[in-house]
């Protein structure tokens, strides 16, 4: 018998009923109440937001220097919040995306593309430019069972106060206002190669845990505006309330600050040293109980995402050289 | 931040993708004698439901979405339980009309007819490599079997559909 007659029975699903199928998932899903978990890819979601407001709006006052025309941020230290759930949802729906709040402006530069598999840490090494550091503790039965590069990314942004302040109306905030000058200002968002290592630690179902890292992302932008105020109207947007936001706003480090909203099903977050740099650790309950730690060290940011326990997850994280 | 960008799955693109799976997955687990599509639409009902409970670090989602198909093939099985498979055999083999005679003898129909024959244990391992198109691994994930154990059985299956094969070209 040859193996092609083994697909013999193959034939594709009637396209009327293909059609049906999905019109009725579709309608069964308006019909679901709305959910109250905030998965991690919503919350993955929500930090790229954020992130990326952060960064869009993270510009010294001032910055006298032959060559200061742009500013420089980068990754340093990491921020928790718990912010308004509620109006992250609403920031993550096609109304509130990050493109509309940035003035639908955006010039793909470089598209990174899908992450690539590579076979090896050297591989992924020399596809990234960098070393790639890894974890020197492992839980027994540990081993390796992908590996992937993301490619760099680059963007180009042009800020749009109009749209910002119609998307303030919009939620509402309506004591603040975009600065004028900020309206037609060109940012550039350069996003690093990404090198994800991912761990299995047991047998086949076992838990895994995956690695990122990546030089820091860098958003190069015009000097000259209050960053402070630009921060509040981020925060605000957020969700955070007027006073806090406000006050927040005064004191953070908005050159070197990765603000991280708390999703709603975290349980626990606390700012953690490893290995001698700031970093935070966030615990969520999704499927299973997630650990998740962020930091950063030599210019460069560090993710881990682990389904085991927080201390392992930090034993991990306090190793990787 | 992209590390952290596990963007959410495409729903448009893994529909697309899947339905032909499940799809043929249920017509080599059970042949023409079920409501194949009303076994799909099930297995993408509960599967959309569920799906924020899918994660990604724990299986492929083919593998998963394999996984429930293969509960609502076991449900269907209990729920129909009295229907013996042999029955089913022979009433895809039997029938005495020249058109059935001419759908006898395409391959599809001999296949099914073989299939039907099958232990349960071959016919799903066999429906998940050619119907749903798993890799042994992915087999292997979806079903607490080792690989090599998966290779075993379908390798043992595809011998003896093919000695079947040729005894009834003879």
């Amino acid at each position: 018998m040859e193996d092609a007659r083994m697909y013999a029975l193959r034939q594709d699903p009637p396209q009327e009923f293909a059609a049906r199928l999905k019109e009725r998932l579709l309608r069964e899903d308006e019909a679901l109440p709305a959910r109250r978990e905030w998965p991690l890819m919503k919350m993955a979601a929500s930090i790229v937001a954020v992130a990326a407001i952060s960064a869009l709006l993270t510009v010294p006052a001032v910055r006298a220097s032959a060559v200061a025309f742009l500013a420089l941020f980068r990754i340093v230290n990491f921020v928790a919040l718990e912010v308004d759930p509620g109006r992250f949802k609403a920031l993550g729906s096609e109304e509130f995306s990050l493109k509309q709040l940035i003035g639908q402006h955006v010039q793909e530069i470089q598209d990174p593309g899908p992450a690539t598999a590579v076979l090896s840490v050297a591989q992924a090494g020399s596809l990234a430019g960098m070393d790639v550091r890894e974890p020197a503790w492992l839980p027994d039965g540990s081993r390796i069972i992908e590996m992937s590069v993301t490619r760099e990314g680059l963007a180009r942004v042009t800020a749009d106060t109009t749209r910002l302040n119609q998307v303030m109306d919009a939620l509402g905030i309506t004591d603040l206002r975009a600065p004028d000058r900020l309206d037609g200002q060109v940012m550039t968002v350069r996003v690093p190669p990404v090198v994800m290592v991912r761990y299995q630690h047991g047998g086949e179902g076992a838990r895994t845990t995956r690695l990122f890292q990546a030089r820091s992302p860098e958003v190069t932008m015009p000097t000259g505006v209050d960053i402070a105020a630009l921060g509040e109207i981020g925060l605000r947007i957020a969700g955070l309330p007027r006073a806090e936001a406000r006050q927040f706003a005064r004191v953070i480090d908005w050159n070197s600050t990765m603000i991280l909203p708390l999703p709603p099903n975290s349980t626990s977050f606390k700012q953690v040293n490893i290995a001698g740099n700031p970093g935070i650790a966030v615990q969520y309950e999704d499927s299973s109980d997630t650990t998740m730690i962020l930091w950063s060290s030599g210019g460069r940011v560090f993710g881990l995402v682990s389904i085991q326990e927080m201390e392992q997850a930090l034993a991990m994280a306090n190793s990787v050289r | 931040m992209r590390w952290i960008t596990a963007a959410e799955p495409d729903w448009e693109a893994v529909y697309t993708e899947q339905l032909p799976r499940v799809y043929n997955f249920f017509r080599y687990r059970f042949g023409a004698s079920v409501d194949v599509e009303d076994l799909t639409a099930r297995t993408f009902e509960k599967a959309w439901v569920a799906r924020h409970r899918y994660r990604r670090d724990v299986a492929a989602f083919s593998t998963w979405l394999m996984t429930i198909a293969r509960n609502v093939a076991v449900d269907h099985l209990r729920a129909t339980r009295r229907h013996v498979p042999l029955e089913e055999a022979t009433a895809i083999a039997g029938g005495d009309s020249p058109e059935a005679d001419l759908i006898r003898s395409s391959d599809a129909q001999r296949l099914a007819s073989l299939l039907a024959v099958l232990p349960e244990r071959e016919r799903e391992l066999l429906a998940l490599k050619y119907g749903a198109g798993l890799t042994n691994r992915a087999i292997a994930a979806a079903t607490g079997l080792s690989e090599s154990n998966v290779g075993t059985i379908l390798h043992r299956a595809v011998q003896g559909l093919r000695a079947q094969w040729t005894q009834g070209q003879k």
